[in-house]
C-alpha cells in the first residue's frame, strides 16, 4: 500500500518544552490509524504540524508525494488533508449551512453546486434539520458533527479527526463510531487523536502511541492494550510492577 | 422596489433643502457600505478607510485639473489607485499578522500618515485645498441644481447595495465571511486568509474612493481637514454597527438614520452656533451607539430579523 501521509522524524520544541522528538509514522490509503498517548503527550501538536499549523523545527512532512512541510493550512486541504478541531471552533454567527458550504467550496467553485454538496454532508451528519441554526446555538455533539461536515465537505483523501468521541455520553460515541466507520468506508483514511480509548481500540486499524512527544509503541490495538510500555504510560510505573 | 420608486420620484415635491439632505444621507450609506464590504462581511474592522475617501476625492480633482480627465472616469482611477493602496498596505500588515484592535490602530495611523502628506504636497495645494468651479458641465460631473447630484448619488448607492448582494451569494462572500468568524478554522477549510483579507481590503478601498469622488465633485471643495480626518470615517462606521454590519441593507438603514438625526438636531432649537452642534451631535451619536450597540449587538436589521 502507498502512503497517503508520512511523517519522518519530526521534532517540535515550545520554549524548554520538548513537544514532540523524530516523530515519525505513515498512514496508508484506506486506513484508520488512531494516536493515543496521555495528556500533553504531543498528540495535538502532531496534527498541529502536519496540517501546517504551525512548521516542525526539523522533520519532513510528506503528504501524497508532495513535500508539505511548513505549507500553509488551506494548502494542505487544497491537497486533500481535512481536520476538525479539539475545541471546535464553528463559524458563530453563520448557520450550519452557510459553514459546510465554505468547505465544499474548497472544490467546488459555484454555490449551487456547493450548497448541494453541503446539503449532502448534512445528511451524513445528522444535521440536515439544523441547516438554518447558527453555529453559536449547537450543542458540543451538534459542533462536533459540524466540524465533520464542513472538513468532510472539503473532500479530503485524509480526514485528522482530533478528539471527537471526547465528552460524549456513551450512546453517543457509539454513533461517532459508526459515523467514522461509515466515511472510512467510503474511502477516506482516517487520522485519528483520541482520549476515549474504547472508540481508538475499536476504530483504528493500527494505533502509535506518543508519550513526552516520542512514539512509545506501535501496533495493532490488540497488541497495544498488553504492551507495557503503553500501560506504563497511561497508568503509571507502580501499576506495570504490580 | 416600492422604496425605490418612491426614492426616485422625490425630487418631484421635494425642496432644495430636503434634497440636500437626501444626498448627504444617501452618500453616507454608499460610504458605509462600502467599509462594510471590509469590516463587516471580512471582519476586517479598518479605522483608516479616510485615506482611501481621500484618495478618491483628490484623484479626481487632481486628474480633472491637471489633465483634464472628465471625474466621470477620474472617480475610477481614483478606485484603482486606492484599490492598490489598498492592497499594499494589506499585503504589509497582514504579512505580519497585524489583526484585531492592532490592525484598527495601524489602518487609523495610515489615513493620519496620508492626511500628513498632502497637507505637505504643493502639488495638490497642501492644506489650503482645492476649490472647484461651480458650473454646467454635466459630461465633467458638474451641475448647478441638487437633481441630478441626488439621482447620481442615488444610482451609487443601487449599485452598491447590488454589489453587496452579490458578494453575500458569491464564492468570494463565503470565504470573508470565514475569515470573520476564525481564521484557524478558515483555513483548515481551504480559505486562504492572507489572500481573501488582503482582496477584502483592496475591494472596500476602490468603493470607498468612489464616495471621495463624488463628494468633491458635490462640495466642489476638497482639503486634507475635510477627508483625509476620522469624519468620513466616523460616519462609516456609526452607519454601518447601528443599522447591521455583515448585511447589505443595515449600514443603509444605520447610515440614513443618522444622517436624519444630524439634520434634525440641527434645527433644534437649543444649539447656538455650529460648534454646538457639531459637539452636541456627537454626544447623541455616542449615546445611541451605545444603547444599540448593548441592546441590538446586531444592529438594528435584527429587530426586522426577530419579529419574522
Amino acid at each position: 500500500m502507498a502512503a497517503l501521509l508520512e511523517a519522518q522524524s519530526v521534532s517540535k520544541r515550545f520554549g524548554g518544552l520538548q513537544a514532540l522528538s523524530n516523530v515519525g509514522f505513515t498512514v496508508a490509503e484506506g486506513e484508520i490509524v488512531g494516536i493515543i498517548g496521555p495528556n500533553g503527550a504531543g498528540k495535538t501538536t502532531l496534527f498541529n504540524v502536519v496540517t501546517g499549523v504551525y512548521p516542525p523545527d526539523s522533520g519532513r512532512v510528506v503528504f501524497r508525494g508532495a513535500d508539505v512541510t511548513g505549507a500553509a493550512p488551506h494548502r494542505i486541504c487544497k491537497l486533500g488533508a481535512a481536520r476538525t478541531f479539539q475545541i471546535s471552533k464553528p463559524f458563530a454567527d453563520l448557520t450550519v449551512l452557510q459553514t459546510v458550504r465554505i468547505g465544499a467550496l474548497n472544490r467546488i467553485r459555484d454555490m449551487a453546486g456547493a450548497t448541494v454538496k453541503a446539503l449532502e454532508m448534512l445528511e451524513l451528519m445528522g444535521l440536515a434539520g439544523k441547516r438554518d441554526e447558527l453555529g453559536r446555538t449547537l450543542t458540543v455533539i451538534e459542533r462536533k458533527r459540524l466540524e465533520m461536515a464542513r472538513a468532510l465537505a472539503t473532500q479530503p483523501s485524509l480526514l485528522l479527526l482530533d478528539e471527537v468521541a471526547a465528552g460524549l455520553r456513551p450512546n453517543e460515541i457509539q454513533e461517532m463510531i459508526a459515523l467514522v466507520r461509515s466515511i472510512a468506508a467510503g474511502g477516506v483514511s482516517v487520522l485519528i487523536i483520541e482520549h476515549v480509548l474504547e472508540a481508538v481500540m475499536r476504530l483504528s486499524g493500527r494505533i502509535v502511541v506518543l508519550n513526552y512527544g516520542e512514539v512509545i509503541a506501535e501496533g495493532r490495538p490488540e497488541e497495544l492494550v498488553d504492551d507495557p510500555r503503553v500501560i506504563e504510560a497511561y497508568l503509571g510505573e507502580a501499576y506495570s510492577l504490580a | 422596489m416600492a422604496v425605490l420608486v418612491a426614492a426616485a420620484a422625490l425630487p418631484l415635491v421635494a425642496g432644495q433643502h430636503l434634497l440636500t439632505a437626501m444626498i448627504v444621507a444617501l452618500h453616507a450609506a454608499f460610504m458605509a457600505l462600502a467599509w462594510n464590504v471590509a469590516a463587516g462581511y471580512a471582519g476586517q474592522f479598518s479605522l483608516g478607510h479616510s485615506l482611501f475617501y481621500g484618495i478618491g476625492a483628490y484623484a479626481s480633482t487632481v486628474l480633472y485639473l491637471r489633465l483634464g480627465l472628465t471625474p466621470w472616469a477620474g472617480m475610477f482611477a481614483g478606485a484603482a489607485l486606492a484599490g492598490v493602496v489598498g492592497v499594499l498596505l494589506a499585503l504589509g500588515v497582514y504579512r505580519y499578522n497585524v489583526y484585531g484592535i492592532f490592525f484598527a490602530l495601524v489602518t487609523l495611523g495610515a489615513a493620519e500618515v496620508a492626511k500628513g502628506l498632502a497637507d505637505n504636497w504643493d502639488f495638490i495645494k497642501g492644506p489650503v485645498g482645492i476649490l472647484l468651479t461651480m458650473q454646467y458641465a454635466p459630461g465633467d460631473f458638474f451641475f448647478l441644481r441638487r437633481e441630478p447630484y441626488y439621482f447620481v448619488a442615488l444610482a451609487m448607492l443601487v449599485a452598491m447595495i447590488l454589489i453587496s448582494l452579490a458578494l453575500e451569494r458569491s464564492p468570494l462572500g463565503q470565504y470573508f465571511l470565514a475569515v470573520r468568524e476564525d481564521e484557524q478554522a478558515a483555513e483548515a477549510s481551504g480559505v486562504n486568509t492572507y489572500r481573501y483579507k488582503t482582496i477584502a481590503i483592496g475591494l472596500s478601498a476602490a468603493l470607498t474612493a468612489f464616495a471621495g469622488s463624488f463628494y468633491a465633485q458635490f462640495y466642489l471643495y476638497i482639503s486634507p481637514e475635510t477627508v483625509f480626518v476620522f469624519e468620513p470615517q466616523l460616519t462609516m462606521m456609526l452607519g454601518t454597527m447601528v443599522g447591521g454590519a455583515g448585511t447589505a441593507f443595515g449600514p443603509v438603514i444605520g447610515a440614513m438614520l443618522f444622517s436624519g438625526l444630524g439634520e434634525a438636531l440641527r434645527n433644534l432649537p437649543f444649539f447656538e452656533n455650529t460648534r454646538q452642534v457639531v459637539i452636541g451631535s456627537k454626544m447623541v451619536y455616542a449615546v445611541l451607539l451605545i444603547v444599540v450597540l448593548i441592546y441590538l449587538p446586531g444592529g438594528l436589521i435584527t429587530l426586522g430579523r426577530r419579529r419574522a
